[in-house]
């Protein structure tokens, strides 16, 4: 073959400089620590990369949403527990008083003060803040629950939040559930539906329920359910029977509980003070019902944090091995194409400085 | 005496040829880089010979011609290829820039923004009550709007980068078809006497490849070695003498430049811009009016479903203080040109309690429109409701990453190509110095013998002229 200047010129040239662009890409690799600078370095894994750090920054969101709920339930949780130590002290006030043996009008007397004090106990748990939010308001976060008679002002919204794709978590629960015992049971109210509506026209659907609902108990609401109502002489007898089972089923209201304990204390009424027994058992093993159920999401909650925890790990090690650079492979090629390089500079200069001109005298 | 006279002919006219063959060699050293050219030799033939009695009695030798050496099918495909280069160049220029305007594995993008959106909105479902969460909601609100406007601009830019350069390219074409045209009248000059032009083919070749590489071009010679060049079907750049030009015009419709050719002036120019298939002008004319535009179209309908699906949803909720809800976007007139009108709501900017996050009015607490708001983000919306906004714009990054890949490859093997042609052209057309300089001593010494000839001629003279005195 024929070989002339030009050819050997523009060889070295296209080497050279071939040796050099990729002398800067291993460079750039190396100072960047990254194999994908750009999507055209590997587009499925650009693509990818993006899929694993939009999932990462979603997973850590719903960490956040997940110390949120756990914050507001533990705060819950707290409160319950003191509200159960509080009718505790009730149900031994109530045993101490059922009986003519202990106690008299005098001392049923006394104990009535002490009781109306549990029951404005009951009622600042009930309108307890975290931050600037009433954690027993259902959805009116910002309003009082409670007034001092124990009358709920509050509504029976469950405040979920996202914990994952497709899991919401309700962070508190509602006044008129754990005071009031509304909806606990066979009551025929209906709560709120349990899910998230998953996107506009479920919002709509969601919000016509909403409103039937509404229409459905403020319907029940002028034709009300059996409560226990205050002590009264009249109807006791044919309610005493049926009583417990309609309590439990429907649920009671703690704060009527207290304040018909107190009544009947004033009132010097043994047999409703020792209905208040009952009573106050059943308000116990509400709260606590309520505070397994805490418990329950709480723990759900923890599980939950967990298996982000991994997934942030995992979608961090995904977009790891597709962008970063094998620092070793980048180092060891970068020598290949340095001697590389330096070959072809020594082999250019003896290969250009050849000519028979030299040879010439 | 004929003879000595004949001898000294020959050796002045062997004489005269060294020197042309020598001014060859200096011709050849001097273009050594000059691109394009082809390296000279002198044909020597021999002179007519004499027949004298039963003898035929050679007259030395003559210059015949300066030829080139050069392969003309290897030009041609030179320059087909230099044409295919320019066109894998320009779409990689452009396409690289379109892949900088999505590249987000340096700094953020609308991927990241989007992501942010939907987690501010989770962020005020966790505590819809408080006026920080709503302001995050807003900015990020903003900050997406603001990102969608920066593709949208870049993707602008990058077309009007391409007009400039297709403006620029387009004078150059004209300049190099003046240039052809004249070539061609020296060459028909020159031939006409049937001596071959060397040096203006030789430029005349460089000129097509330059022009091939900017648009895409046919050519062929005709009568007089003159070559009529057309381009984009049936506009003629150059024919026989005379060349015409292409101009450059935005089109007010499109506030696109085209480009248009004008044949004669009682003609009006027409629009050949969509048949420009080649050259660095047909591979920017590709990104500018098939790729970015196609991409600008995505971008558009995923800003015109984001704005869509949040306001649906936005509207049937109620804000902080119990009104019901309103666009939390403008919504766009249309999809085209999403992208770039998409604002937020200058209520929900001037006051941040207008974003709605209950599904009831008068519940501060109530979050349920956030949770459906920020469950968008999972909800395939786009492509008729199959694809979640995240994957469909990620799949946008993946498409201009293999664009862009495939374009870079493309490029680099044409390269190859290029240069393989090249060492190929430069091994049959180049100038090797070793050569000439084994030429020059060959021809000096052909020189210094022929001198030595017409010596030795004049001694035989002096001879012949002494006799007497002998």
């Amino acid at each position: 073959m024929r070989v002339t200047d030009k050819m050997a010129f523009n060889q070295t040239t296209n080497n050279l400089s071939k040796n050099r662009s990729e002398m800067s890409e291993l460079q750039n690799q190396a100072a960047t620590q990254r194999r994908i600078n750009k999507p055209s370095d590997d587009p499925a894994a650009s693509a990818r990369v993006l899929v694993s750090r939009t999932e990462e920054r979603g997973s850590k969101q719903f960490i956040k949403n997940i110390n949120q709920a756990r914050s507001f339930l533990e705060y819950t949780d707290q409160s319950l527990s003191e509200l159960t130590e509080a009718l505790v002290r009730a149900k031994e006030l109530a045993i101490q008083q059922a009986n003519d043996a202990g106690a008299s009008a005098e001392t049923r007397r006394t104990v009535a003060a002490e009781v109306s004090q549990i029951h404005s106990q009951a009622v600042q748990i009930g309108n307890r803040k975290l931050a600037d939010r009433y954690i027993f308001a259902g959805y009116k976060t910002t309003t009082a629950p409670f007034d001092p008679t124990g009358e709920y002002h509050g509504d029976d919204g469950d405040i979920r939040l996202q914990i994952n794709k497709d899991a919401f978590v309700a962070m508190n629960l509602p006044g008129d559930q754990v005071f009031v015992g509304r909806g606990m049971g066979e009551d025929g109210l209906i709560r709120p539906s349990a899910t998230v509506p998953k996107d506009t026209t479920d919002l709509l659907k969601h919000k016509a329920e909403e409103q039937q609902r509404q229409q459905r108990i403020e319907q029940m609401q002028t034709e009300p359910v059996q409560l226990r109502g205050p002590a009264s002489v009249n109807g006791r007898a044919d309610q005493t029977v049926s009583s417990r089972v309609k309590v439990e089923a429907a649920g009671v209201n703690v704060l009527q509980v207290l304040k018909d304990f107190e009544v009947a204390l004033q009132t010097n009424d043994k047999e409703e003070i020792q209905a208040a027994i009952d009573n106050v058992d059943s308000a116990i093993s509400q709260v606590v019902n309520a505070r397994a159920q805490v418990g329950s999401r709480v723990s759900s909650l923890n599980a939950a944090t967990d298996s982000l925890q991994k997934a942030i790990v995992d979608h961090k090690v995904t977009a790891s091995q597709l962008e970063d650079a094998d620092l070793y492979e980048v180092v060891s090629d970068m020598n290949k194409t340095d001697s590389t390089l330096k070959a072809t500079l020594e082999t250019s200069g003896k290969v250009m400085n050849l000519s028979l001109l030299d040879f010439l005298r | 005496m004929a003879k000595i006279h004949a001898m000294m002919d020959i050796g002045k006219r062997s004489m005269m040829n060294s020197q042309t063959a020598l001014q060859t060699v200096s011709h050849n050293i001097a273009n050594k880089t000059t691109e394009g050219y082809s390296r000279q030799r002198v044909e020597l033939q021999t002179a007519v010979p004499i027949v004298e009695g039963r003898h035929q009695l050679g007259m030395g030798s003559r210059a015949a011609a300066v030829t080139r050496t050069n392969n003309p099918f290897l030009e041609k495909q030179l320059q087909k290829e230099t044409g295919q280069m320019g066109l894998q160049q320009g779409r990689e220029s452009a396409l690289t820039r379109v892949e900088q305007v999505f590249n987000e594995q340096m700094n953020k993008g609308l991927n990241q923004y989007m992501t942010d959106f939907f987690n501010s909105y989770r962020e005020l479902s966790n505590n819809p009550e408080s006026i920080t969460t709503r302001t995050m909601v807003k900015e990020a609100g903003e900050s997406v709007v603001k990102d969608f406007k920066r593709v949208d601009d870049q993707l602008l830019g990058i077309q009007k980068d391409v007009d400039e350069r297709v403006r620029n390219e387009t004078e150059e074409v004209n300049k190099l078809s003046r240039e052809i045209a004249q070539l061609n009248e020296k060459i028909a000059e020159v031939e006409v006497q049937g001596i071959p032009a060397n040096d203006q083919r030789d430029r005349r070749d460089v000129c097509l490849k330059k022009m091939n590489e900017k648009i895409d071009i046919h050519y062929a010679e005709g009568d007089q070695g003159a070559v009529t060049v057309t381009t984009a079907g049936n506009a003629i750049l150059v024919s026989g003498f005379d060349n015409y030009e292409l101009t450059t015009k935005e089109n007010p419709e499109t506030n696109r430049m085209d480009v248009y050719f004008k044949p004669n002036e009682s003609t009006p120019p027409f629009r050949i811009t969509d048949r420009i298939k080649g050259g660095t002008i047909g591979g920017g004319l590709n990104v500018r009016d098939q790729i970015i535009p196609d991409f600008k179209e995505k971008m558009d309908q995923l800003a015109y479903t984001f704005a869509e699906e949040i306001n649906r949803a936005h509207v049937e909720g109620f804000d902080k203080l119990g009104r019901q809800g309103e666009f939390f976007f403008d919504m766009p007139t249309q999809v085209v040109g999403a992208a770039r009108s998409l604002s937020v709501n200058e209520k929900i900017v001037n006051d941040v309690n207008r974003i709605t996050a209950a599904a009831k009015p008068g519940a501060v607490g109530d979050n349920t429109v956030a949770n459906v708001i920020s469950q968008l983000q999972y909800k395939g919306i786009m492509d008729g409701n199959t694809t979640t906004m995240d994957d469909f714009y990620n799949s946008q990054v993946g498409r201009v990453g293999v664009l862009t890949q495939r374009a870079i490859k493309a490029r680099e093997s044409q390269d190859n190509v290029l240069q393989q042609l090249n060492t190929i052209r430069e091994s049959i057309s180049g100038v090797s110095l070793d050569e000439e300089t084994t030429n020059m001593i060959e021809f000096q010494r052909a020189f210094d013998a022929s001198a030595r000839v017409i010596k030795t001629a004049d001694e035989m003279f002096d001879t012949v002229l002494n006799l007497k005195r002998l």
